[in-house]
C-alpha cells in the first residue's frame, strides 16, 4: 500500500530518503550476516577482520537515520502514517544496528577460534540457521520496502523454525562437549555464534512487528508462536529433569 | 530577471502622464473652491462686525445686522435636527439591524435614496401644500419640518451605513453571551458606530444650514426679531437671497457677510465631522 | 520486544472509554441548509462532559457551521435551517420554542477574531454578568476578578480595569473574550478557531487555558491547526464536504485513523 504524495513535495523526499537509508542499512546487515557465517565456515580471519570494519559503516548509517528522522519530525510535524513511518525507520535502524553488532561478534569469535578445528558437521547446523535468518531478513526488508503486511506477518510467524533449530544445535553441541572436554572451547564459541544468529532472527521478528505497525497503525493482535526451548534443552541434555 | 528597457520606459512614461492628469484635475477642482472662498472673504470679511451679530436686519439705507436671521436659522436647524434625527436613527436601525434581510428594507432604502437626492424645492412645495396652505400662513414650524424632511434621509443613510460597518462578529459575540437584540444594539452596535452616526447628523446640519428653497415656501422671512414659530421667521439663506438680489449696497454687503458666516459654519461642522470620523477609525 | 511499547500513544489524555462518559450534547442526524444548499449531511457527534472535542477538516467542510448550530448562532441570519436533533442535557435545542438568549447564556462562544465590546475591560466582563444576575458592587467586582483570573488575564489588567478593552493586545483581547464568556457561567464553551489570529505565545496561553477550563466546562473547538487539535482535545471529529467522516479518540485519530480521507487530511496529502 503506497500513499498519495503530500501537498508539500519536500516531505515526500524526506520520507523517501529515510526509507532509502534504512534499505541501505538493511543491505549492509544482510551482507554482514552472510560474511560472518562465511568467515566461520571457511575459517577466514581476513574476512572476519573486514566485517569488524564494516560494522562502523552500519553504526554511522544508524546515526544518520536518527538525525534525519529527528529533523523531519521537527520540520514537518508528521501525523498518522507519516509519524509511524518515521518512528518505524528509527526502530528498524536500531534492530539492524544490533544485527550488525551480532555479526561482528561472530567475526571476533572466528578470530579467537583461529587454531581450533570444529568438525564440519557442527558448522553445518549453524550455517543452516544463518541461511534461515538471512532469508527471513531479506523477506522482512522487502516487506518494509513494499509496505507489504502479509510478508511481514509471514516472517513474524516464521521465527518459530529458527528457535527450534537453535534448540537442536544446542543439544548437539552439549553432547559434543560431554564426549570430550577438549571440545569445550570451540563448542562454547559456536554456541555463542548460534545464539547470536538466533538473536538476529529475533531482530528480524521485531522488524516484522514494526513493519506491521507502520502499515496498520496498531500492534499485532495474536501471540507469537515460540519454538525456542534452549533453556530446557540444557537441562534435558545434562540428564536432569 | 530579463526585462525590456523599452517596455519599462514606456510604462514609466504612462505613469507620469496619469499622475499629471490626476494632479491637473485636482487642481482644477480646488481652484474654484479657493476662488469661492477668496471672493467670500474679500467681499464679506469687511462687513463682519459686532453689529452683524447684535442688530436686526435693517431697512434699506440704514445700518443693521443679521441677528434675527442667525437666530431664526439656528432655531429652525435645531428643531429640524431634533425632529429628523430620532426618526432617521430609528429607521436606519431598523434597516441595519432588525430588518436587514427584509424586502421592506430594500424598498425603504430605494425610496430613501430618492429622497436623499430630491430637489429641496420640491420638499418646500410639499410642506407648503400640507402645512402652510392648511394653516393659512407661513410659519417657522413649517420651515423646521421642511428641513427635517431633508435631515431624515441623510441620517437614515449614514445610520444604516455605519451600523452595517459594525462587524457581524461583534453582534455574534454579543449574542453569544445571551444578550437580547435591543441591548446589543444600544450597548454594542451604537457604541461602535457612534462617531459615524454623529458625523452623519453633522453632515445633515451642514446640508440644511444652507438650504434656501424649502424655506422660501415655508417660513418666508421676517424683518424683525421673532422666534414665534407660528409666524414667519427670518433665516440666513433667505436673507442672503433677498439682500443679494436687492439694488442696495449695504444690503448686498450684509448678504456677503451672511454667506461668509454660513460657509464657515458649515466648514467648521465638516471639520468636526472629519475629526470624529478619524477618531472612530483609530479607536 | 515488548508489545506494550507499541500501545497507541496517548495525546494529552489517557485513552478513555466513551461509554463511561456523560454526553453533554448529542447531535443526531443533523442536516443544515443555507437556503437550498445542504451544508451538513446527517451528522452524528457527541460532546462529552468535561472533555475537549476538536472539529477539524478543510475549509468549507462545515465545521464552523456545526459549531454555530450548537448555540443557534445561525438564527441571526435568514434562510438557514437545521433539521435533526441536538440534545443538550436531554432538551432539543433546535426546538423553535427554545429561549435563544438563555441557550446562549448556557453555551458560550469564543470567536476567531477577538471581539471585545467597545467599553472598559471591567465593563466587558460585568456587562454579561449583569444581564442575568443582580449583584451588589463588591460581589460583582469579585466575579469580574474571578473571570479574568480564570482567563489568566487578571495579573496583566488588574491595574487598568477602566481602560478600553480595545487597547489590549490581540492575545489579551482573546483572553478577555474568554473571560467574558466564562463570567456568564456557561456549561459549554465553543471555540471557533480561537488562535488563528494569534502569535505562538498567545496561542500557547489559550491552549493552556482550554486545558484548565475543561475540568469545569464541556468544550468544543474548531481549528485549522491539526497540531493544536492533537494537543488540546480528547476527542476529534474529522469533517469533509459536510459529512462527518470520523469521530473518535484524539490519540487514535492522529496516530492511526480508520478512514483513508482522515489520514490524507492530517498527513497533508489533500488536493
Amino acid at each position: 500500500m503506497m500513499n498519495d504524495p503530500h501537498t508539500a513535495k519536500a516531505f515526500d523526499t524526506d520520507l523517501q530518503e529515510l526509507s532509502r537509508m534504512v534499505a541501505e542499512m538493511g543491505g549492509l546487515a544482510e551482507k554482514q550476516i552472510a560474511d560472518s557465517v562465511q568467515a566461520l565456515v571457511k575459517r577466514d580471519t581476513d574476512l572476519a577482520q573486514r566485517i569488524t570494519l564494516t560494522d562502523a559503516a552500519i553504526d554511522k548509517l544508524q546515526r544518520e537515520i536518527e538525525e534525519h528522522a529527528v529533523l523531519t519530525i521537527a520540520r514537518r510535524q508528521p501525523m498518522a502514517v507519516d509519524l509511524r513511518d518515521i518512528v518505524g525507520a528509527l526502530r528498524l535502524a536500531g534492530d539492524l544496528e544490533r544485527i550488525g553488532d551480532l555479526a561482528k561478534n561472530i567475526a571476533k569469535r572466528v578470530i579467537a577460534l583461529n587454531d581450533e578445528f570444529p568438525p564440519p558437521k557442527l558448522l553445518r547446523g549453524v550455517e543452516h540457521m544463518a541461511d534461515l535468518v538471512l532469508g527471513q531478513l531479506k523477506i522482512v526488508l522487502d516487506a518494509y520496502a513494499q509496505r507489504d503486511d502479509a510478508k511481514a506477518m509471514a516472517v513474524w510467524r516464521g521465527d518459530e523454525q529458527i528457535d527450534a533449530m537453535t534448540t537442536s544445535v544446542f543439544r548437539e553441541l552439549l553432547t559434543y562437549m560431554m564426549e570430550d572436554p577438549r571440545n569445550i572451547t570451540f563448542c562454547i564459541h559456536l554456541m555463542f555464534c548460534a545464539k547470536n544468529i538466533e538473536r538476529m532472527g529475533d531482530h528480524a521478528t521485531n522488524i516484522a512487528e514494526t513493519v506491521h505497525y507502520i502499515i496498520e497503525g496498531r500492534p499485532i493482535a495474536d501471540k507469537r508462536p515460540k519454538g525456542d526451548t534452549t533453556a530446557f534443552a540444557a537441562r534435558r541434555a545434562a540428564g536432569e529433569r | 530577471m530579463a526585462m525590456s528597457p523599452a517596455l519599462y520606459a514606456r510604462r514609466r512614461r504612462r505613469n507620469r502622464v496619469s499622475i499629471g492628469l490626476a494632479l491637473a484635475a485636482t487642481a482644477f477642482g480646488l481652484l474654484w473652491l479657493v476662488l469661492i472662498l477668496a471672493v467670500l472673504l474679500w467681499k464679506g470679511f469687511g462687513g463682519l462686525s459686532l453689529a452683524v451679530f447684535t442688530q436686526m436686519t435693517p431697512p434699506p439705507g440704514s445700518a443693521g445686522g443679521l441677528l434675527n436671521a442667525i437666530a431664526g436659522s439656528l432655531v429652525m436647524t435645531v428643531l429640524a435636527v431634533a425632529i429628523g434625527t430620532p426618526l432617521g436613527i430609528l429607521a436606519g436601525t431598523y434597516m441595519a439591524e432588525y430588518g436587514r434581510y427584509d424586502r421592506l428594507t430594500s424598498v425603504v432604502r430605494f425610496i430613501n435614496d430618492i429622497l436623499l437626492s430630491a430637489p429641496s424645492i420640491v420638499i418646500g412645495l410639499f410642506i407648503y401644500e400640507v402645512m402652510v396652505a392648511r394653516m393659512g400662513h407661513f410659519s417657522g414650524w413649517a420651515g423646521a419640518v421642511a428641513l427635517a424632511v431633508i435631515v431624515i434621509p441623510v441620517v437614515v443613510r449614514t445610520t444604516e451605513d455605519m451600523l452595517a460597518l459594525v462587524p457581524d462578529t461583534l453582534r455574534e459575540a454579543a449574542a453569544s453571551i445571551g444578550l437580547p437584540r435591543s441591548l446589543m444594539i444600544r450597548k454594542v452596535a451604537y457604541r461602535t458606530a457612534r462617531a459615524g452616526m454623529v458625523t452623519g447628523v453633522l453632515l445633515a446640519v451642514a446640508r440644511i444650514s444652507g438650504e434656501t428653497a424649502p424655506l422660501l415656501f415655508t417660513t418666508l422671512n421676517n424683518q424683525f426679531w421673532s422666534l414665534n414659530l407660528n409666524q414667519p421667521v427670518a433665516s440666513l439663506p433667505i436673507v442672503i437671497f433677498q439682500f443679494a438680489l436687492s439694488p442696495y449696497n449695504d444690503w448686498q454687503r450684509l448678504a456677503w457677510t451672511g454667506a461668509l458666516i454660513i460657509t464657515f459654519a458649515v466648514l467648521a461642522l465638516s471639520i468636526v465631522a472629519r475629526l470624529l470620523a478619524s477618531q472612530r477609525k483609530s479607536s | 520486544m515488548s508489545m506494550a511499547s507499541f500501545a497507541v500513544p496517548s495525546v494529552g489524555n489517557a485513552v478513555v472509554n466513551r461509554n463511561e462518559l456523560a454526553e453533554k450534547i448529542a447531535v443526531r442526524n443533523l442536516d443544515f441548509f443555507y437556503g437550498d444548499y445542504r451544508a451538513l449531511k446527517a451528522i452524528d457527534v457527541s460532546l462529552y462532559q468535561g472533555k475537549v472535542t476538536a472539529v477539524i477538516g478543510p475549509s468549507g467542510c462545515g465545521k464552523s457551521t456545526l459549531l454555530r448550530i450548537l448555540n443557534r448562532m445561525y438564527d441571526l441570519y435568514p434562510n438557514q435551517t437545521a433539521t435533526g436533533e441536538v440534545m443538550f442535557d436531554g432538551e432539543n435545542i433546535l426546538s423553535p420554542a427554545l429561549d435563544l438568549n438563555l441557550l446562549r447564556a448556557r453555551v458560550g462562544m469564543v470567536f476567531q477574531k477577538p471581539t471585545p465590546f467597545p467599553m472598559t475591560i471591567y465593563e466587558n466582563i460585568a456587562f454579561g454578568i449583569r444581564l442575568y444576575e443582580k449583584l451588589p458592587k463588591s460581589e460583582l467586582d469579585g466575579r469580574v476578578e474571578h473571570a479574568l483570573a480564570r482567563a489568566a488575564l487578571w495579573n496583566e489588567v488588574k491595574d487598568k480595569l477602566g481602560v478600553s478593552g480595545l487597547s489590549l493586545s490581540g492575545g489579551q483581547q482573546q483572553r478577555l473574550c474568554i473571560a467574558r464568556t466564562v463570567a456568564v457561567r456557561p456549561e459549554v464553551i465553543l471555540f471557533d478557531e480561537p488562535c488563528s489570529a494569534l502569535d505562538p505565545i498567545s496561542t500557547a496561553k489559550i491552549e493552556e487555558l482550554i486545558d484548565e477550563l475543561k475540568d469545569d466546562y464541556t468544550i468544543a473547538i474548531v481549528t485549522h491547526n491539526m497540531q493544536q487539535a492533537a494537543r488540546v482535545s480528547d476527542f476529534t471529529a474529522f469533517m469533509y464536504l459536510g459529512e462527518l467522516i470520523e469521530f473518535g479518540d484524539t490519540s487514535h485519530i492522529f496516530t492511526s485513523p480508520d478512514d483513508r480521507r482522515t489520514q490524507d487530511y492530517i498527513t497533508g496529502r489533500f488536493g
